[in-house]
Formats: structure tokens, sequence, C-alpha cells
């Protein structure tokens, strides 16, 4: 059996960096039991064969636990059986802050652990001047203690090998861990005690001080001054929007041309019409919906993990954070909120960057209310059909429709921020909300923990979501394909115009037939979808928008079609978002709590809109 | 001054009382004096990491920053790092300005 060890440390210590650098890209990222706390499991291989397991735990700053985060580290270091814990415990120390790094480790000594320490960032602590005598450091600590550097990867072959020393030595480990430790871990007395511990190591092993990082003090200036800290983080905000946008779209459109092409190949190969139909339209189609997400993921958490490992992130929830809490949101939650305006899959991804569950949660329930780019399509031609291109305030360059799209867009997320109070004041808070933390100092990225990220978060969406995606399009292609007449799918004679009707009267309220419900099933995969299938329903040219526009105006009332923008603005869609939503849950409870409340909204405001509609005309 | 030389906090040193961090002037070098009652009582989630994080009772600590926009988070030195917290967490730690 391979033996396993794990990485211990405070956050911001360069503990996953480490990680990185000891398991190269053998690495594995999945949930700890029970929990959505993520747990990267990775592999030290020697020629090839893998000779250490590593388990990267998530970063904790003492055993009395607040977070989440921190009861998951504390019970794997306090659990006895193997299988649930580690054969030797790795501590990571930053060596330019070792007065906050080192409480940790003291504990771990006098509970009896026996420690092996990577005192990382040598590096960049001898570069301010930061000298120690390491074998009394050692000798004090009752530990093994080899620097390291994460980043150019000094020490870590030495860290190895003094693991695997350790590991020979096969030492039992006698935990002297005091009863009620919660509380006693939790008094004054003992705190005072362990840094008084601390000061006096310090000031024994130190043999040049470490300058002050005089480097982040003057980007500091800058990047939190009340006006220029402001425009820098904005700037970067709409950097980020920018590319989510407009810039991950050529990789999308580029991935839709292959599958279309794919297509294309597929359907002058196969010869059997429903063999073809099922291979086109269900399984390439679906795909297609599933990767063609990825651009927009691996895009963001580029930009998000870069911002992380630059000690930006924390400074930017620093900024935000007094405003964003009085929406019930903590101030990292502006990352996820403005991505999401692009998509919502990338958004509830990154609500990873927000500590806090339940604030991570609130965040994710919100997300989908926001204006996703796959909206604007069914905005656009909804707009179109109803709302007059006239200038307004006699400006030429104001136009009703421009207003009208501005305004579904604050509607969308002025109804985020609405919800997210009402969440705040129902769900039950369990730990508290704390912006508490220390701004790291500034570091330059490295592209190896950005390509990894990039690579885990692709990973993890393919292998959770993206079955379920595929599944549930294969599924709806199925609706809308069967039964056949004479071979050929008819969309007003399929099961999903049956399921249509049968909802007809529940939609009469707000003005819809079947043809709008039926052609809204689809558009649970994607929302774009509801344009395409309302061509079919009313047997319009779909591609030609003034051909659509001019249409669904002729077909349905007013009242009908602003019911049915005000339905796109709150409606639970798309499938992608509830699958991810249950991925980064780990429960369904949330994401059908999502769908309820959505529904709920959708029904209400789009029925206000239609009886508002038909009371004035 | 003497107290510098054996490492010993300015206990006496001390003026102005009843104020908390985020009621401190900026850059003044402040004295913390919390958690001192009962050195065995539990301390709360918060309390507990703001000790951790190094608001010892006796440590100089010092206002750096304020964020702006509705009574914004500040930055303080303490300990040789800089710590963000929100105004409320703020308002747990009390302080005395050194003179």
């Amino acid at each position: 059996m391979i033996p396993r060890i794990a990485l211990v440390g405070m956050p911001n210590v360069g503990k996953t960096a480490l990680f990185n650098k000891l398991t190269g890209s053998f690495q594995r990222v999945a949930n700890f039991p029970g929990v959505t706390v993520e747990k990267k499991t990775g592999w030290v291989t020697e020629n090839g064969v893998r000779v250490l397991e590593v388990i990267d735990l998530p970063g904790i700053y003492s055993l009395d636990a607040t977070t989440l985060d921190e009861k998951v580290t504390k019970d794997f270091l306090l659990k006895k059986e193997r299988e649930a814990s580690a054969d030797l415990f790795v501590f990571v120390l930053d060596a330019t802050n070792l007065d906050k790094s080192l409480y940790l480790a003291l504990q771990l000594k006098e509970l009896g652990y026996p420690l092996v320490i990577a005192l990382n960032l040598m590096d960049e602590a001898k570069k301010r001047n930061f000298e120690l005598d390491l074998d009394l450091f050692a000798e004090r600590l009752s530990a093994v203690v080899v620097p390291t550097s994460a980043a150019s990867g000094d020490g870590v072959e030495d860290l190895v090998r003094a693991t695997r020393t350790a590991l020979s030595r096969g030492n039992q480990v006698e935990l002297k861990v005091p009863e009620n430790s919660q509380k006693v871990f939790r008094s004054p007395a003992y705190v005072n005690g362990i840094f008084r511990q601390i000061d006096v190591l310090l000031s024994e092993v130190t043999i040049s001080k470490l300058k002050p990082d005089t480097f982040s003090e003057r980007i500091d200036r800058v990047v939190l001054h009340p006006v220029w800290g402001l425009v820098t983080l904005f700037t970067l905000l709409i950097l980020i929007f920018q590319t989510l946008f407009t810039w991950a779209a050529p990789l999308q459109d580029l991935i839709e041309a292959g599958f279309s092409l794919a297509g294309e190949v597929a359907t002058a190969l196969i010869a059997h019409p429903l063999l073809r139909s099922l291979v086109v339209d269900g399984i390439i189609s679906g795909v297609g919906g599933v990767l063609v997400f990825l651009p927009q993921i691996v895009l963001l958490f580029f930009f998000i993990q870069f911002l992380e490992d630059l000690g930006y992130l924390g400074r930017a929830a620093f900024l935000m954070d007094s405003v964003m809490r009085r929406m019930g949101l903590p101030g990292k939650s502006v990352i996820p909120l403005l991505s999401s305006h692009a998509c919502a899959i990338p958004g509830i991804l990154s609500t990873r960057v927000i500590d806090n569950h339940r604030e991570r949660l609130i965040t994710m329930l919100v997300i989908p209310l926001t204006t996703c780019s796959a909206r604007l399509p069914v905005y656009a031609i909804l707009i179109a059909a109803v709302i007059p291109d006239i200038a307004v305030g006699g400006l030429p360059w104001l136009r009703l429709p421009g207003l009208a799209l501005f305004a579904l867009y604050m509607l969308g997320f002025g109804s985020a921020l609405a919800v997210s109070l009402i969440f705040k004041k129902t769900l039950p808070q369990a730990s508290p909300s704390m912006l508490l933390m220390e701004l790291p100092p500034y570091r330059i990225p490295k592209a190896r923990n950005l390509f990894l990220t990039m690579k885990n978060k692709a990973t993890i969406f393919l292998k959770k979501a993206g079955g379920i995606i595929l599944i549930v399009s294969i599924v709806i292609w199925a609706l809308i394909s069967f039964p056949r007449t004479n071979g050929v799918a008819q969309i007003e004679q399929s099961y999903a115009a049956d399921i249509g009707r049968f909802f007809g009267p529940v939609f009469a309220p707000l003005g819809f037939d079947w043809r709008i419900t039926t052609a809204l099933i689809p558009s649970i995969a994607a929302r774009e979808v509801v344009v395409s299938a309302l061509s079919l329903v009313l047997a319009v040219d779909g591609e030609n928008e003034q051909h659509m526009a001019s249409a669904l105006a002729q077909q349905f009332g007013l009242g009908t079609l602003l019911a049915l923008l005000i339905w796109f603005v709150f409606a639970p869609q798309c499938v992608s978002t509830f699958a991810v939503m249950k991925r980064e849950t780990n429960s369904l409870r949330w994401p059908v709590l999502m769908v309820t409340y959505t529904l709920a909204l959708a029904y209400v405001f789009a029925f206000l809109t239609r009886q508002l509609v038909l009371t004035l005309s | 001054m003497a107290w510098e030389i054996g490492g010993q906090r300015p206990r006496s040193l001390v003026y102005q009382t009843a104020m908390t961090i985020n009621q401190a002037p900026m850059n003044a070098n402040l004295v913390v004096r919390s958690f001192h009652t009962d050195e065995d009582r539990e301390l709360s989630d918060l309390e507990s990491r703001l000790m951790l994080l190094g608001f010892l009772h006796g440590e100089v600590i010092r206002v750096t920053r304020k964020a702006p926009l509705f009574k914004g988070p500040l930055l303080v030195e303490v300990r040789g790092r800089c710590v963000a917290l929100s105004a409320d967490e703020a308002s747990l730690v009390r302080v005395e300005v050194v003179l």
C-alpha cells in the first residue's frame, strides 16, 4: 500500500503550490465525504511509479475550527482510523510570516504529532534579509525541518526524502488531545500561552530579522486607495466580463462550428433517419451543449486563480465588503455575480472563492436571476416584437429597445440582490460571517498553478455536470422527435406538444397557449432554443429576426409577449445550471429550492405583467 | 524609552480609554485592551479568530487604511501583518491610544 501524507498549514502559506510541485499533474479533485469542501489528492512519482499519496487539506488557522473547511481539516487531523486520515502530516510554514504560521505548528507539537515541516517561501524570506538558525529551530520544535520554495522547486526533493525517512521509522502517533479540547483551545489563557512560546522561539532562532514588505505596501497605496482602488477594481471586473462575454465567443463559435461539422458528417454517413436524428440532433448537439461552456469556465478560472495567486482577491473583498454586505452578500461575491452575467455555470463554479458556506449558498441561489448571455437572443426577438424602435427624449442615439434591454438587465440584477436579502434573513446561520483575514503580500502567479486550476475545473465540470446535461438534452430531443408520422417528426404532434397542451390551463392566466408552452420545453436545455422552437411551432423562418418578430406580434397579444419577456427574466433555466448547482452543493435540496422560487417569481410576475397590460389597454 | 528595551509593553503610558478600533485615529499607535477579564472563558468564533491574527492583550497595533463606501472595512497592522476587518469586527476590540 502506498503511504499517505497530508499537507497541513494556514491559508496563504503556499501549501497548494507546494502540493502542485510535489505531485505534478498526477492529481484528482473531489469533495470530502458529505461536504462541499474541495479535496485534492495527488501522487509523488519516482520513475513513473507512485511512491507517496498526498492530500492537500484546506488551510486552517488553528484546531479550534470555526469554518466548515477548518472542521474538515480538524477532523482529518484528529481521526484515529488510517482510512480517514494519513500516515504522516507534513506541516507547511510560511518563512515570511512565521509569527502567524507557527501557531498551529506549536499546537500540533503539543498534541504529540511527529512533525515534518516544510519551511516554505524560504527564497522570498531570504530576499527580505531573513536568516534563522535552522538546527535550533528544528530542535525546539522537535521536528524535521526542510526549507522549500514551491515557486522554484528548491527543497522539494529533500522534503520527499525527509518524509519517506520519517515514514520508514514508522513512529506510532500517541495523541494527547485534552478533554473538551474545543473549550481549552478557545480560552484566552491557552492562546496567549502559545503566542508567548512563539515570541520566545522566534527570538531564539532569528539571526537576522525579516525586512518589512515595502513592495506590497507601495502597490496598496494605489490598489487600496479610496478612488484609484475602486477604479482598479472596476477595470478588472470589466476586463473579466469582456473576456467572458466577447472573447470567449470565438472559442465557443469554434466549438459550435466543430459540432455542426460533425453533425453534417454524421448526416452524410448515417442512412437510417431515426438513428441519424438521434446522433445528430440528440447526441452531437447534446455533447456540444456541454462543451460550449468550457471556454468561459476555463477563462474565468484563469482570471480568478491569477488574482488569487497575485494576492488581489482579498483586496477586492476588502474594497467591496461593506457594499455587498448590505445585500446579504460578502465582498468576494462580486466576481461570481458579475461573471454570471455571461453565464451562470462559471459563475456558480466560481463561488468557491467565498469562504463562508452560507454566503456561498446564497450567492449560488441568486445567480440564476442575473441576465446570462443565453437570454440575449430571446430578449432581442421579444423586444423587436413588442417595443417600437423610436428615439427617447429627442435623442437619436437613445432608442427605446436599448432602454428596454437595459431595464431587463437591471430587473435581473436588482431581483438577485432583493432575493439575497430575503435569504439572508431566512436561511439558518452555521458559522459567523467574517471579513476578518490577513492580506497576503503580492506574489507573481505561476503558470503551472493557473494551468492546473483550469484543468481541474474543466474536468470537474465535464465529469460531474456534463452527464446530466447530456442525458436531459437527449430526453428533450426524444420529446420533440416522437411520435413520428411517416418517419418525420412534427413538433405540433410530438410528446412535447402533448405536455405543452396538458399544461396549457396552468399557463392560460399568463396568456401562454400550447405553442408557447411547447416551445418552453426544449428551452429547459438551453434558453436560446426557445427562439428556434417558436419558429417551428409558428412555421416561420427562425433565422430571420424580422420575420420572427412580426410573426410573434401578429400571433400573440402585447400582454402575452410582455409576460413571456418577464417569464424569461425569472424562469428557472437551464438544466446545466441545475446540474452544476447540484454538484456544487452536494445535494438536491438547494437546486430544487432555486427552481421552485424562480418558477414562482416567473409565474407571479408574468401574470402581473399581463394583468397590468390588459387593465391599461 | 525604557519599555522598549525589555520588550515590555507600555501599560502605564496610556491616556485615552474606552475606544474601539473603528473609532481610533488612523496611523496612531494603539494598545489592545481586550480579552483579558477572564483568562479561562470560552472565546466566540470571532474573538478567537481575532486573537489568532494577533489581537492580543497588550499588543501595539496601527490602523493603516480605511476602505471607501458605507463604513468600509479597516486595514490594521498587527504583529507585522496586514489584517483586514469589517467595521463591525473592529468594534469588538477595545484599544487605547499610546502617546
